[in-house]
C-alpha cells in the first residue's frame, strides 16, 4: 500500500510537471495542426473521400502521439539523473523500481491526455468534413493508447541507462520493428529451414508487436473489432510494459548515480 | 553528548573505484574509509574539492554502490530503501522541478516520505515558515534564487522529521544571515536529539558547531575525532604579553627557555611552551615587569586541515 502511494505521488508529480511544460503544448499544437491539415488534404481526393480522410487522421494520430511519447520518454530518467532531481527522491523511502514505475505511469497519463485531445481535434475536423467518427474509431484510438503505454515503457527502459539521443534511436527503431515483427514472424514460418523459423519465433517472442494495437483499417472500413482483440491487446500492453519495466528496474538498480 | 551514544552512521573500510575512459580504467576515489557518527551529535565531514566527500555521501544515500566495505545507517544496510523515512538528505546545490511551487514540491516529498495525509498540509506550512519561505510558498521554483532553493532543500530534508540528517554543503549559496540561520537550525536539530552529518568546506562553521570531525583527503580519512581534541592536540605554545621587561630579564628568558620575543617597552610578546609559563612569569615579575595577558595559542581547525592536506601530499 505504501509502495502504491509513492508510485502514485511520483506519477502525479510527473504528470503535473509535464502539463506545465510549454514545450509539450507546442508539440501538441503542432500535432493537432498536422492532423487537421492531413485530414483536410484528404478531402481533395476524388474517390473514397471519407475512408482516406479517416485513414490519414488515424495514421497522423498514431505517428504524432508516438513521436511525443518517444521525444519525452527518452529524457524521462536521464534528465532526472543529469539535473540531480533524483537524489532527493531516492533519499526518501523510494526504491528505484518504484521510481521508474511512477515516472512511466505519469508520462503514460500525459500522453493519454494528449491522445484524447488529438482525437477530439480529429473528430471535430472529420465532422466538419462530413465524415463523422463512430464507436469503432474510438476503440481504435483507445488501442493506440495501449501502444503508447508500451512505447513509454521502452523509452523509460532506454532512458534508464542511455543518453536521450541513443534512447530515441533505440526506441524509434523498436517502434518501427514492432510494426513489422508480425510480418517477419510469418515470413520466418514459411522458411524451409527450421533454424530460421525458430529464430523468427524467438525474435517475435522478445520484440514488441505493435500491430496488435492497430485496428485503424477495421475502424475506417467498418470491419468488426472483436472484444477479445481489445482484451488481448490490453493484456499484451500490461504484460509487455511490465516485462520491460522489470528489466529497466534490474538495470537501473545496478547503476551508479554519479 | 557526542561520541557517547550508539553509532547511527557507520562506514567501515569503504572502497570505491570508478571506471573511466574508453579503456574502463579503474580510478580509486575512496580507499579504506572508516568512521562513525554517534546519536545526537553534529558530525563534520570535511575535505578539499575532489577528496571523496560527496562520493561517501552518495554511498550512504544508496545512490552509488561501494566497490568493497560496508556502510550502514541506524544499523541498516544503505542499499535498503524502507528505513529512509528516518533520514533526511540535502544534496549539494539541490535542483528541483522548476514548474512546481515550493508548497507543491514539499507536499510531494512529504507523500514520498509517508507523512500522514491529515498532517501533510500543516507540516508543509511549518517547514516553509521554518526556512522563511512562507511568503514564496505558491511561487514556482524556476523563479527562486540559489539561496531560496537551498532553503527548499533544507525543508525537504526535514519534512518527515527524520532522526538522522545528512547535509552536503548546507551553507552553499546562502548569505551571512542565511548561514547563521542554518547554523542555528542545525544546533536546534541536535538539541532535539537528532544526529546531523554535515559535509562542508567552511571550516569556521565546523569549528563552531560540530562535535566531531573527520577530515578526508584524496579518498582517505586523515584525521578524525572530537573537534576540541583535534584543535587541542595542536596546542604547542602559549603567549605572555608583558610591559617594562628589563634587558636582563629578557636575556635570562631567552637563555633559559625555548622562546621567541617580539616587541619592546610597553608591549613585549613572549611565545613559549605551556610548561614554561609559570617560570617565565616568575622571572618577569621579579625583575619588575608587568604581566598584561597570558593565553594559550591553539591550532585552528584550518591548521589541522592544512596539516592533513600536506601530509596527504607527502604520501603521494
Amino acid at each position: 500500500m505504501k509502495s502504491l502511494i509513492r508510485i502514485l505521488a511520483l506519477a502525479a508529480n510527473t504528470f503535473r510537471e509535464a502539463i506545465r511544460n510549454k514545450l509539450l503544448y507546442t508539440l501538441l499544437g503542432f500535432s493537432i495542426v498536422m492532423i487537421g491539415a492531413g485530414v483536410l488534404l484528404a478531402t481533395l481526393s476524388y474517390v473514397e473521400v471519407d475512408e482516406i480522410l479517416q485513414d490519414m487522421g488515424m495514421a497522423a494520430i498514431r505517428l504524432f502521439s508516438s513521436g511525443i511519447a518517444i521525444f519525452v520518454g527518452v529524457g524521462l530518467i536521464h534528465n532526472e539523473v543529469e539535473r540531480r532531481t533524483i537524489f532527493t527522491i531516492l533519499s526518501k523511502p523510494v526504491s528505484r523500481g518504484e521510481f521508474l514505475v511512477g515516472k512511466w505511469a505519469g508520462l503514460t497519463f500525459t500522453v493519454w491526455l494528449q491522445l484524447v485531445l488529438m482525437a477530439a481535434a480529429f473528430a471535430l475536423v472529420s465532422w466538419l468534413a462530413g465524415a463523422p467518427l463512430a464507436a469503432p474509431h474510438a476503440l481504435a484510438i483507445a488501442l493506440i493508447g495501449f501502444e503508447l503505454m508500451v512505447l513509454v515503457a521502452l523509452a523509460t527502459f532506454f532512458s534508464s541507462f542511455s543518453t536521450p539521443m541513443l534512447s530515441s534511436f533505440f526506441t524509434f527503431g523498436l517502434w518501427l520493428i514492432g510494426h513489422l515483427s508480425r510480418d517477419l514472424y510469418l515470413l520466418g514460418q514459411q522458411s524451409d529451414q527450421a533454424s530460421v523459423s525458430r529464430l523468427a519465433g524467438a525474435l517475435y517472442a522478445v520484440l514488441p508487436d505493435f500491430e496488435i494495437f492497430n485496428k485503424s483499417l477495421e475502424a475506417v472500413h467498418g470491419l468488426p473489432i472483436h472484444g477479445f482483440e481489445i482484451g488481448f491487446a490490453m493484456l499484451y500492453a500490461v504484460g509487455y510494459s511490465g516485462f520491460i519495466l522489470v528489466l529497466a528496474a534490474a538495470v537501473f538498480s545496478r547503476r551508479d548515480l554519479k | 553528548m557526542s561520541g557517547t551514544g550508539r553509532a547511527v552512521v557507520h562506514v567501515g573500510n569503504l572502497v570505491k573505484d570508478f571506471r573511466v575512459g574508453f579503456g574502463m580504467r579503474r580510478r580509486r576515489v575512496l580507499s579504506d574509509v572508516s568512521f562513525s557518527a554517534f546519536e545526537g551529535e553534529i558530525f563534520g565531514f570535511v575535505g578539499p574539492n575532489g577528496a571523496g566527500k560527496t562520493t561517501t555521501l552518495k554511498i550512504l544515500m544508496g545512490l552509488i554502490r561501494p566497490t568493497s566495505g560496508s556502510a550502514s545507517i541506524l544499523g541498516r544496510n544503505v542499499a535498503e530503501s524502507e528505513f529512509r523515512d528516518q533520514i533526511g538528505f540535502l544534496p549539494e546545490n539541490p535542483y528541483f522541478y522548476p514548474f512546481l511551487t515550493a508548497r507543491e514540491i514539499l507536499d510531494f516529498y512529504a507523500r514520498l516520505s509517508g507523512v500522514e495525509t491529515r498532517r501533510r498540509a500543516e507540516r508543509v506550512a511549518e517547514l516553509l515558515a521554518m526556512v522563511h519561505l512562507d511568503y514564496a510558498a505558491d511561487m514556482r521554483l524556476k523563479t527562486f534564487s540559489k539561496g531560496m532553493l537551498q532553503r527548499v532543500g533544507v525543508a525537504q530534508a526535514l519534512i518527515h522529521d527524520p532522526s538522522v540528517v545528512f547535509l552536503d554543503e548546507p551553507m552553499s549559496g546562502l548569505d551571512p544571515i542565511g548561514r547563521r540561520e542554518i547554523r542555528e537550525l542545525i544546533l536546534a536539530l541536535r538539541a532535539a536529539g537528532k544526529t546531523v552529518f554535515m559535509s562542508t568546506h567552511i571550516l569556521s562553521d565546523v569549528e563552531l558547531i560540530c562535535d566531531r570531525v573527520a577530515i578526508i583527503v584524496k579518498g582517505a580519512i586523515r584525521r578524525q575525532g572530537r573537534t576540541l581534541e583535534l584543535v587541542g592536540d595542536g596546542t604547542s605554545s602559549a603567549q605572555i604579553v608583558v610591559s617594562a621587561l628589563s634587558a636582563d630579564a629578557a636575556d635570562a628568558i631567552e637563555a633559559g627557555f625555548s622562546v621567541s620575543l617580539r616587541g619592546s617597552g610597553d608591549r613585549v610578546e613572549i611565545c613559549t611552551e605551556p610548561k614554561d609559563v609559570e617560570e617565565i612569569l616568575g622571572i618577569v615579575l621579579r625583575s619588575g615587569g608587568r604581566v598584561i595577558e597570558v593565553k594559550r595559542l591553539s591550532q585552528s581547525l584550518e591548521d589541522v586541515f592544512m596539516e592533513a592536506v600536506r601530509a596527504a601530499e607527502g604520501d603521494r
